[in-house]
């Protein structure tokens, strides 16, 4: 693989919308940052806003057993992610979906005036 | 110095003198030969008109940057006004803005191709109802926005007070995209970079796939029907983004012409508290192109987000919220017939007259001008 079919790989992962069946043609491993929209408990998965410029679009994680959810270095449980939160994700595809490898907390996105806005951790 | 030495250098004087200033379209003064060969190939992507066997589509606002910016040339505005939806939960946990992405949002394209028509029976991607408000966004004119990109973060950060603590009424707040980074490009200023306008422009618009986004918009979320998108993806390759971004990078900022009248008007302009969010002047950082590096840049704005009050209030996007808007950049502004985001106002006193929130007192500062002084602003603005 050169390095431009390399590039346009990573590139292409970070704005993949929820999978489809016409839609799952994937990279076996890929990585996105973006910002949490559903923390989905009962299923093990979240939903990550991503995109490029106006152009968004949601991915669809799994969370399995063996994904590693972490924040500033420490273990974070699934359940104290929230919805806005913006994380970094490592990936892959399984039948049925994208499979979280990693995620980790860096940073958080609010609405309150206080603080210029988040961002970063 | 010899005689021709002195003639050779009488004559590139007196040709610098007589050079013509920046038309609205021209490229950037100052580029390399490289750079303007990019900026003529990069016009024609840009003039491109695509069709569904190019990569049009299957849903799409217009067949072409150029059928949009064309007003006075390319780069310029348009008459064409689209359709933004998103859903804006106050109360809601965590943040309050969904984008209605994982329904298609926040643009929804208001045209489909005769296949996607065939297949679905729609005429344009449907607003689902889950939407709390729909705006209307006019074509900006993006000349000089290479220079916009090139203003460091910290530039822009150092203009925000979202707190207020200079207790000016002004609380500017930089706007985040969902990764994190400061976002500057857009009405509501969620595009981090130039690029990522274009490259998302490409498929938000156009229905173009490239490099940077290889699979289509979904229709509402839905996927689309098999055979409605006979292009192979991408639909542009990676040399015609990056002649296109050229382009718009290297598009000149309007050249100001200020006349006496004009002059008094700028110091209008200070006086009244405009240019507090409209800031006169921002100052490029470093770029790898020479003539965007370390420029100073009329731009008229902070690029940050401020409350404009709920008469304009429309949608939500990224950490703004529906009365936050950016402050639009009024380079080039004497081009446009429309103003405010969704064009509502046809002139620039009703522009200012619309203006509330953080904008309240500088406007009710013009509403108790003089006659004179008013007109002055105006004519100021309209050398811009």
């Amino acid at each position: 693989m050169n390095r431009l079919t390399f590039l346009i790989l990573c590139l292409s992962a970070q704005i993949r919308p929820v999978p489809t069946a016409a839609q799952q043609a994937a990279p076996p491993h890929d990585s996105l940052q973006g910002a949490v929209r559903v923390v989905d408990l009962r299923a093990r998965a979240l939903e990550i806003t991503t995109g490029v410029g106006m152009a968004l679009r949601v991915v669809r994680l799994r969370i399995a057993a063996e994904t590693r959810l972490t924040a500033a270095g420490a273990a974070l449980p699934l359940a104290q992610l929230q919805r806005g939160d913006i994380v970094r994700a490592s990936f892959g595809t399984r039948p049925g979906g994208f499979v979280a490898y990693t995620i980790e907390r860096v940073g958080r996105m609010t609405t309150t005036k206080g603080g210029g806005g988040g961002g970063t951790p | 110095m010899t005689r021709l030495g002195l003639c050779a250098l009488a004559l590139s004087l007196t040709v610098a003198a007589c050079r013509k200033p920046p038309q609205p379209g021209d490229p950037l003064a100052g580029l390399t030969a490289q750079e303007r060969d990019r900026f003529v190939h990069g016009r024609v992507v840009f003039d491109s008109a695509f069709t569904p066997a190019t990569g049009l589509g299957p849903l799409f606002n217009a067949v072409g940057c150029g059928e949009c910016h064309e007003d006075p040339k390319a780069g310029g505005t348009g008459d064409e006004v689209e359709r933004h939806a998103t859903a804006f939960h106050p109360a809601a946990a965590g943040r309050a803005c969904d984008e209605l992405a994982a329904k298609g949002g926040p643009v929804f394209q208001l045209h489909v191709t005769p296949l996607l028509h065939a297949a679905l029976g729609i005429d344009s991607e449907p607003v689902p109802p889950e939407a709390t408000a729909i705006a209307r966004r006019t074509t900006p004119a993006i000349f000089g926005f290479g220079l916009l990109d090139a203003v460091p973060d910290s530039v822009i950060l150092s203009y925000a007070d979202p707190d207020d603590r200079d207790h000016d009424g002004i609380s500017g707040r930089p706007n985040r995209f969902f990764d994190g980074r400061l976002g500057r490009f857009g009405r509501k200023a969620l595009v981090p970079t130039l690029r990522e306008f274009n490259e998302g422009a490409l498929i938000a618009e156009m229905g173009v796939t490239s490099p940077a986004i290889p699979t289509e918009e979904t229709v509402a979320g839905q996927p689309l029907p098999a055979g409605t998108d006979p292009a192979p993806d991408p639909e542009l390759p990676r040399e015609a983004t990056d002649l296109l971004d050229a382009f718009v990078r290297l598009l000149a900022p309007p050249e100001q012409k200020l006349t006496r009248e004009a002059r008094q008007g700028r110091e209008v302009f200070e006086r009244t508290g405009c240019a507090r969010c409209h800031v006169p002047a921002l100052r490029t950082g470093d770029s790898p192109v020479p003539a965007l590096r370390h420029r100073e840049v009329a731009a008229y704005t902070d690029l940050l987000l401020h409350d404009m009050g709920p008469e304009l209030a429309d949608i939500c996007l990224g950490l703004a919220t529906p009365s936050e808007f950016r402050t639009e950049p009024l380079m080039g502004v004497r081009l446009r017939s429309k103003f405010l985001h969704d064009g509502r106002a046809t002139t620039l006193e009703q522009a200012i007259d619309l203006h509330a929130g953080e904008g309240a007192a500088a406007r009710d500062r013009f509403r108790g001008l003089a006659a004179g002084e008013r007109a002055a602003l105006i004519a100021f603005l309209k050398t811009l």
